[in-house]
């Protein structure tokens, strides 16, 4: 009834490797982004002027740098920035949850207004349970 | 120089972490779908879905963006459309429902192996999928007259 082949894995295998290598031309660029911004201090700053929001999600400054890297990149290129960064393990919870609802905008929205849901609404919507669950999270993680 | 190179190796680091998951995954969703397992999937849903006005037209798009990604179920949503299998405001519940729950395997991976609980990331966006479609069901009119929305069915 179930059955596993060589094709099916081979294909599964090349699937993989595929994606594996569409990651790697996102995740590597980023994190190199991000040390340098690390190690001139261009990351002090953003911290700073994000901090006070981002307190608002349970989030410390260095977060602005994961969430905006989701929202307006990709899913791989917040998961980049959060290994050049430390966060708290609660931290790169809160983020994960935030970025499900809400990512890789510029591609997506436009997606989803040629699949017949107008891109402001569905905006609207991605970004509004995005915050709201960061806020929840926030407030209820320990 | 040095902080090119330690941030190269981060970056690669991280990618190895990453692949030694998706590719066995991806092998693994390889031999699911080969077995039927996502029709299996789509019948088990049909009763959630009829609560939210989706007949099996309308769930299927929902269950392929669900596993494979926004644009493929996209991609079928748009087809669906233009052979009239399904109607506009179907086809906005879908859209809601999608856009906030789509590709739940692979996005939730790549979080998962930085250490986030799998439950986390993937209850709330079913949940709030599932909320959301609800209310679009309930509160959008019928969308017989194009109003706008421009639904592009040349590809």
């Amino acid at each position: 009834m179930f059955e596993v082949t060589g094709k099916m894995v081979w294909k599964g295998t090349k699937t993989g490797l595929h994606t594996t290598w569409e990651l790697a031309k996102v995740v590597v660029p980023t994190a190199i982004v991000v040390a340098v911004f690390r190690a001139s201090g261009i990351l002090d700053i953003i911290t700073a002027f994000f901090a006070p929001y981002m307190g608002l999600f349970g989030l410390s400054g260095e977060a602005a740098i994961v969430l905006f890297s989701g929202y307006f990149v990709n899913l791989y290129a917040a998961a980049g920035s959060i290994m050049a960064l430390s966060l708290t393990l609660k931290e790169i919870t809160i983020c994960a949850v935030m970025l499900g609802f809400c990512h890789s905008l510029l591609v997506e929205l436009p997606i989803s207004q040629k699949a017949g849901s107008p891109m402001g609404y569905i905006f609207l919507v991605r970004l509004g349970c995005s915050l709201a669950m960061g806020w929840l999270l926030g407030v209820v993680l320990p | 120089m040095s902080v090119l190179w330690e941030g190269f190796l981060q970056g690669l680091k991280g990618l190895w972490t990453i692949a030694l998951i998706v590719i066995p995954l991806m092998i693994v969703l390889e031999v699911a779908e080969s077995n039927g397992l996502l029709q299996k999937l789509n019948r088990l849903m049909a009763r959630p879905f009829k609560i939210i006005g989706l007949g099996e037209e309308g769930a299927f798009p929902v269950v392929i963006a669900g596993v494979f990604g926004i644009t493929y179920g996209s991609g079928v949503i748009i087809n669906h459309v233009r052979t009239g299998k399904v109607t506009r405001k179907e086809a906005r519940v879908v859209g809601t429902f999608m856009s906030i729950a789509h590709a739940l395997i692979e996005d939730t991976i790549i979080f998962w192996v930085l250490g986030a609980p799998l439950l986390l990331l993937v209850a709330p966006r079913l949940i709030l999928a599932y909320v959301m479609s609800y209310l679009v069901y309930r509160l959008t009119p019928e969308l017989d007259s194009p109003d706008g929305d421009n639904i592009d069915t040349t590809d």
